[in-house]
């Protein structure tokens, strides 16, 4: 601001009175417009055209990255198989993440009752266990997998598996046998 | 009160009375007062129903309801009618001529206040059209159109019989005010009505998504920024009695703000559905407005040289130093928030609502307050009933701010680095949503106490200017050697 003349320009009469010094940009300020609008440049051609980022990219980068620092999760998801002390471990689980939706009796209430005979998404583990990991996105079931391990999952899936079976009298044994296909209305149209 | 004679003495020839309207510009003051602090009342209300669940009463008096009552009261009811009362009072002196139409000037009058009620009756009756700060329904939409075009032919009319041949560079701000705001209340309200109620936009998914946010952006850039630039280019050196700093500056900044904010909001949509370039464009250009947006700041601080030993004393320019600086911080935030890594961590959070109030409180208000406290007592020809209320007004509202601040900066930083949290184990950290949303309360409650204290000082100058203004009467006959 060593530029400022601090000369008037003598138009108040037209502005209430008010008037105006001639004064130049500050340098440091038109030197920021400029810095801003370079950047701006900069960036878009670096981003689009140089490194060619996008945030599928970037989400798919991150999801690899993933994989690759705690592989045995990924592994991990076959490895279900239902035992009495998984299901009572499993209270603890379902009651700090699940109860808020399907319900402290598991009655339901957001999302559906697991004491009835009627399953949406297939009534074997093998469903009930791929419904906790993945989720129901559509309908808000959060897919578990990431937020609780593979240990967690396998404790929640066999409390629930023996809550339904206690409710409904049908045989664990039974529940384990191979998945149901999955129903008509959950196929992609 | 000075004559103020050494700065107005070559805008009115002396002898001559100007044949301004000011019983308009006393109707728009009088609206502003009145929802300011209703609007501010309602802020208050709604931040205690996020802290505390049992606030929110039947579904009328939700939280959900309120919000937009909120919303709207305080930009379209009270920083509407600062705007209004501010234009309609310095365009007539800066033309040197009466508005265009007496009529015109009430119709507006009116029509805006009957628009202002009927949005806090349909508000929480649940009739929206979910845009935010564009949920009042069609009929009402269609009302506002017509109002502003009634305000816009008032504004160009008086414009185009002016008695001056330079525009003063406040006219050039509420000119954009007033043409922007009309492009982009018709184009983000276009909707097909299928009852008296309810209609359905004519934009679908991510269109309207993007013109809901080209609007929402700019109603911040056009509502709430520029026309209160033209009143900062007006009141402040009237307060302060010295000339603008910069003439070039106000041109320069003036044009590249308008140019630059109407591409800015896809800042809005970063990492959503919206095509990569376009969420790029947002960002770039959020970027490319710090400087633009500065340039009022500087011209505002600038034009104090020379009267920074008033600004110690006088509560109108403590204020106006204010407002000028957080406009400064909050547009520099802005365009810091719009940057795609600090975005991932921001959206989505307080640190959000934070920022918005630091330009609303910070900026909106404070230039509101000053413009009135300098204004009223030369309208009403009165002194001020109590001085040393403004002052308190000025140091609860700005201890205010910072609370809330400072509450929402500390709260959204913990949402956002809690949200994103993974352990050893590569799993979230708070699993459960619900468990960082209950860790807010006391930041909330902090928020609380802040906005009580604004709203507190606005009740505190609607009583001033109450007793200054009924005070009039008794000096009708007041010398002309008061008038400003």
């Amino acid at each position: 601001m060593t530029k400022e003349t601090n000369r008037l320009l003598g138009h108040a009469d037209e502005a209430d009175g008010i008037e105006e010094y001639d004064n130049p940009l500050p340098d440091w300020w038109l030197g920021l417009f400029w810095i801003t609008i370079i950047w701006a440049v900069g960036y878009t051609v670096h981003y689009h055209f140089i490194a060619d980022r996008s945030q599928e990219g970037a989400l798919a980068a991150e999801l690899a990255a993933a994989e690759e620092r705690w592989p045995e999760q990924a592994q991990a998801q076959l490895a279900f198989s239902y035992s009495e002390e998984a299901a009572t471990q499993g209270e603890q689980v379902y009651n700090q993440n699940c109860f808020p939706c399907h319900g402290m009796q598991m009655e339901g209430g957001i999302g559906p009752s697991f004491v009835d005979a009627e399953w949406i998404h297939g009534g074997q583990a093998a469903n009930i266990v791929q419904i906790i990991q993945n989720g129901v996105l559509d309908k808000g079931m959060v897919a578990w997998q990431g937020i609780l391990s593979p240990e967690q999952i396998t404790n929640v899936a066999s409390y629930v598996i023996r809550r339904h079976s206690e409710a409904t009298g049908r045989p664990i044994e039974e529940i384990l046998l191979p998945p149901d296909e999955v129903g008509a209305e959950d196929a992609p149209s | 009160m000075e004559s103020s004679s050494s700065s107005v003495s070559t805008a009115t020839p002396v002898g001559v009375t100007p044949d301004y309207d000011d019983r308009i510009v006393k109707m728009f003051f009088t609206a502003t007062v009145i929802w300011g602090i209703v609007g501010m009342l309602v802020g208050v209300i709604i931040a205690l129903q996020l802290t505390f669940w049992q606030a929110n009463l039947g579904p009328w008096l939700s939280f959900g309801r309120l919000r937009p009552l909120h919303t709207n009261a305080v930009i379209f009811a009270f920083a509407g009618n600062v705007c209004f009362t501010g234009i309609y009072h310095s365009m007539q002196r800066l033309l040197k001529t009466r508005m265009f139409n007496d009529t015109l000037s009430r119709i507006h009058f009116w029509g805006w206040q009957l628009i202002i009620v009927s949005a806090a009756v349909t508000l929480p009756l649940g009739m929206t059209q979910s845009k935010e700060y564009a949920e009042l329904i069609w009929p009402i939409d269609v009302a506002i159109t017509l109002v502003w075009v009634v305000f816009g032919i008032n504004f160009f009319g008086t414009v185009a019989r002016r008695k001056v041949q330079h525009l003063y560079v406040a006219i050039w701000f509420y000119m954009s005010f007033v043409i922007t705001i009309a492009v982009l209340h018709i184009f983000n309200s276009l909707a097909i009505p299928a009852t008296l109620f309810r209609s359905y936009p004519i934009y679908t998914g991510l269109t309207d998504a993007l013109v809901q946010w080209w609007y929402g952006h700019n109603a911040v850039g056009f509502f709430l920024t520029t026309p209160f630039l033209g009143l900062m280019y007006y009141y402040l050196p009237r307060a302060a009695e010295r000339p603008v700093y910069s003439y070039r500056l106000s041109i320069i900044h003036f044009w590249a703000l308008v140019f630059l904010y109407i591409w800015a909001g896809p800042h809005h949509l970063l990492f959503s559905a919206l095509p990569d370039w376009a969420q790029t464009l947002g960002m770039v250009f959020s970027i490319m407005l710090i400087a633009p947006s500065w340039g009022g700041m500087l011209n505002g601080l600038l034009t104090l040289r020379g009267a920074w030993d008033r600004v110690r004393t006088d509560p109108v320019l403590k204020m106006m130093v204010v407002a000028v600086s957080f406009y400064g911080m909050s547009t520099f935030e802005g365009p810091m928030m719009s940057i795609r890594a600090v975005n991932g961590l921001a959206h989505y959070t307080n640190w959000v609502i934070g920022h918005v109030h630091s330009g609303a409180l910070g900026w909106v208000g404070m230039m509101s307050f000053g413009m009135l406290y300098w204004l009223v007592p030369r309208l009403y020809k009165r002194e001020l009933w109590k001085p040393q209320w403004a002052e308190a007004h000025f140091w609860l509202a700005t201890i205010g701010i910072v609370l809330y601040t400072v509450a929402m900066w500390a709260a959204g930083l913990m949402e956002g680095l809690q949200w994103r949290a993974i352990n050893d184990a590569g799993q979230l950290a708070n699993p459960i949503f619900l468990d960082i949303t209950a860790r807010l309360q006391p930041f909330l409650l902090l928020r609380v106490v802040g906005g009580s204290m604004y709203l507190v000082g606005a009740i505190m100058m609607g009583i001033n200017f109450w007793k200054t203004v009924r005070g009039s009467d008794e000096a009708a006959q007041t010398p002309a050697s008061v008038t400003a």
